[in-house]
């Protein structure tokens, strides 16, 4: 099961930022376990205790594996029904998408949903490759509109309105 | 010189490759079969199959004309990709197949052929298929 | 035979109109997502969660159900028409499948995948029906030390059971505990890992989390890769299955279910094990040895039935005793949490209403994706024409949409984007997604349990263990842990030890192309 022969020989160096992650986030578990004072519990296991443990499993985690990557092991990019892995990470899709998404989470509170929403949608879309612009905006429009009514009448969750308050 | 045609697996593309065919022997010129998709759905039924392919290819060595097929895969539009192959060919006519469809489906599906139409240097021959 | 009696209340239940309307929407978007490659039913659920925020857990239950059996049906469709599966649980379908459909004997291979799952399904849920008061019997007996145990096997189970390197699987279950413990201690009112951050405090909403890694991250990294070849659908018509191929299908489907039903019940991973054996053994006990690799029925008719049946095997654990065998199983979980429903051997007596609702409408279900898979099998494949930007995009449209709703704030979208870029990392760097999301919607709750165990012991550690079932239990844990090491360092030193790898995946398994053995569908 190892058809993923480029993503994994690129990996290299930078598997080791995963150690390192490993690392960081355990010992963040432990210092911040060590800041709670649990006066409630009796015994050895208190509101410490999972935190610690959890840290301890990081950090062995994070040791192992900058020891498995020494010996030459790479962790195999995960494969799926609609990904093709014989061409590497394409970071300006990436960028497209965590833009559009951040700019909905930017807008909703002032724009809306309606607009955010649709702003969003036609962001992805773009990223993804899609050009018939019209169609993107079309369904953008639909979706978002349509999502902001479905949410108010069908679940009773008011989902910001924004600039177009008193026309929805 | 060559005649460049747009191949779809549906009644309008086969149209258009007959009258390609015909117009290829008439004008005595080479032509180019033309299958491009842009491959962003997992299907894509404007892209022959590997036996509608060979159907296409058998059809051009009955004919007798001279001619070249290439399939392609592009993140482009299929409409540019042909139109780039029509002018690295110096085509003399383009050749596409073209649906029956309503002004309002056209606008929310695009067309590859209106782009053609609009943007194409040579003469196009749109074709459409014979109704049913 | 109780069971049976609840069960006929349970039609009552499920009969009503509304419940079947959630019936069918959730077979109907279940076949839907599982012709989708790349949407699966975790993820899928996963987006639905806020749907819990107002309807009625009975009929979310049901909807959710419908979308896990759903999702079997429709990732044949795709595994048979198109060779690439819908659903990591019919990579093996997609073997014999798609050969018999270059055949020419499609429409046999999409009957015999359908029947095989109605009758897998139909049996299947009958046993969880069975199976699950009995079950409860047991569980009701058990502590929370062997809870605890429980817990701790179904984390190791999870994370050594599948996928190739246990290291990550490791740190992933360490990743997902971390996650799971963010926000005030219950027991004591501590608050842990929140940064200070107020809305953290109520700890990571379990909608954030799930949509996060399965939606958001998954997306993200399919959006990276983005296949672009069009695969070659195969037209099927005609020739439907005749007399030799019922006659070649009908014990597959029964050995299938055979298979299936168990290995769902234990945390090994879902539907990738069992129908991988039940493939294998179809291929040894077959008449037609010459047929296998060349579109043989039985190929297609056992991993089938198989893979439903773990589905209703996966619903056992988690009713019974609220284990979350699977990553759709966990997102479930998680579900039933946001109702304040903690699944265990009380849910059936407690929630008897719902659970045997859920049970009575699995049936109906069934019958309902029979329906719409055996006819309209190819029409349902239509839906892969849909062109990939829009099927991502809308992804991360409702994973937003559905973020934000679970507070109404902008801090849950920011938080959405963190996860959804770990979830991508994690499948960059082959750390499993799986046992992640299973610690941090089971973690607090084994928190709980161990915490309720020592203070029946008070606070001695010997109170963990001092129950007959949980030393089996953790017997059971360090064998996981121990054999697969050993196993590995016996065979390394027989090859020369110089390949000192992980590799406790299935060794001899078909070259399956771009499949991952630790993904058990999004």
């Amino acid at each position: 099961m190892s058809s993923s022969p480029t993503a994994a020989e690129k990996g290299g160096r930078s598997e080791y930022g995963v150690a390192l992650l490993l690392l960081g986030l355990g010992a963040w578990a432990i210092v911040d376990a060590l800041g709670v004072t649990d006066t409630a519990s009796r015994g050895p296991v208190n509101a410490r205790t999972v935190p610690i443990a959890v840290g301890l499993l990081l950090i062995l985690m994070a040791v192992l594996l900058t020891v498995d990557l020494v010996r030459g092991g790479r962790g195999e990019a995960e494969g799926g029904e609609d990904v093709d892995l014989s061409h590497g990470s394409d970071w300006r899709t990436i960028g497209l998408l965590v833009g559009s998404f951040a700019a909905n989470a930017l807008l909703i509170d002032s724009l809306g949903w309606p607009i955010s929403g649709a702003i969003l949608f036609f962001g992805t879309t773009y990223a993804l490759g899609a050009r018939h612009y019209v169609r993107m905006a079309l369904i953008s429009i639909v979706l978002s509109v349509g999502s902001w009514y479905l949410f108010f009448l069908g679940l009773g969750i008011k989902l910001p309105v924004g600039l177009l308050k008193g026309i929805l | 010189m060559a005649i460049v045609v747009g191949f779809v697996p549906r009644p309008e593309g086969h149209a258009a490759l007959d009258r390609a065919i015909e117009e290829a022997k008439l004008r005595r010129v080479r032509l180019v079969v033309l299958n491009v998709s842009r491959g962003d759905a997992l299907v894509d039924s404007r892209f022959a199959s590997s036996s509608d392919w060979e159907a296409v290819k058998a059809k051009l060595e009955a004919s007798g004309v001279e001619h070249e097929v290439a399939q392609t895969v592009e993140a482009r539009d299929p409409a540019d990709q042909l139109l780039r192959v029509a002018e690295e060919t110096n085509a003399e006519l383009i050749v596409i197949g073209l649906r029956r469809r309503t002004p309002v489906g056209k606008l929310i599906m695009g067309s590859a052929a209106q782009t053609v139409l609009l943007d194409a240097d040579a003469p196009v021959l749109a074709v459409k298929a014979a109704r049913d | 035979m109780d069971g049976i009696n609840a069960l006929i209340d349970g039609f009552g239940t499920a009969l009503t109109p509304i419940n079947l309307l959630y019936a069918v929407i959730g077979v109907v978007l279940g076949t839907a997502i599982g012709v989708l490659p790349g949407i699966g039913p975790a993820m899928t659920i996963a987006l639905l969660l806020p749907l819990t925020f107002t309807l009625e857990p009975t009929q979310a239950f049901i909807m959710f159900a419908g979308i896990y059996y759903g999702g079997m049906y429709g990732g044949s469709t795709t595994s048979i028409l198109l060779n690439t599966p819908g659903e990591s649980a019919s990579v093996i379908t997609a073997i014999e499948g798609n050969l018999m459909a270059k055949k020419g004997r499609g429409a046999a291979a999409l009957a015999t995948a359908a029947i095989g799952s109605f009758i897998a399904g139909t049996i299947g849920t009958l046993a969880l029906a069975l199976v699950a008061p009995q079950i409860v019997k047991l569980a009701i007996q058990l502590g929370s030390p062997d809870y605890f145990a429980i817990m701790m096997l179904a984390f190791i189970a999870v994370t050594t059971v599948l996928g190739s390197s246990k290291i990550r699987g490791l740190a992933s279950l360490g990743i997902g505990l971390l996650i799971g413990t963010v926000g005030i201690d219950p027991t004591s009112g501590q608050q842990r890992l929140t940064l200070g951050i107020p809305q953290l405090a109520d700890g990571i909403d379990v909608v954030v989390v799930a949509v996060g890694l399965f939606a958001v991250g998954e997306a993200l990294w399919i959006a990276a890769h983005l296949r672009r070849n069009p695969a070659e659908i195969i037209h099927v018509d005609g020739a439907r299955m005749n007399r030799e191929d019922w006659r070649r299908s009908w014990k597959p489907w029964l050995r299938g279910t055979l298979i299936g039903f168990p290995f769902g019940a234990i945390p090994a991973g879902g539907a990738e094990i069992p129908t991988f054996l039940s493939y294998a053994m179809e291929k040894k006990l077959t008449k037609h040895p010459e047929e296998f690799g060349h579109g043989a029925i039985e190929g297609v008719a056992g991993p089938e039935a198989t893979n439903n049946a773990s589905a209703a095997g996966g619903l056992v654990p988690l009713l019974t005793l609220g284990i979350p065998t699977t990553a759709t199983a966990a997102v479930m979980l998680g579900a039933f949490q946001s109702y304040g429903i903690q699944p265990g051997p009380r849910l059936l007596d407690e929630q008897a209403d719902l659970v045997w609702g859920l049970i009575a409408s699995l049936f109906i279900g069934n019958v309902i994706l029979l329906a719409l898979n055996l006819p309209l099998a190819t029409i349902w494949a239509r839906l892969l024409n849909i062109p990939r930007p829009y099927l991502y995009a809308g992804i991360l449209f409702f994973a937003s949409i559905g973020a934000y709703a679970a507070n109404t704030s902008t801090f849950d979208l920011w938080l959405l984007l963190i996860i959804g870029g770990l979830g991508f990392f994690m499948r960059r760097f082959g750390l499993p997604v799986v046992p992640a999301i299973i610690a941090i919607i089971l973690g607090p709750v084994a928190e709980e349990q161990l915490r309720r165990a020592l203070q029946i012991s008070d606070g001695e550690l010997s109170g963990l263990v001092n129950t007959p079932f949980s030393k089996v239990v953790y017997v059971i844990v360090v064998l996981l842990l121990v054999v697969p090491v050993v196993i590995d360092r016996v065979q390394s030193r027989r090859r020369g030890g110089d390949q000192g790898d992980q590799g406790d995946g299935i060794q001899d398994a078909p070259s399956l192309g771009h499949q991952h053995a630790n993904q058990e569908g999004q």
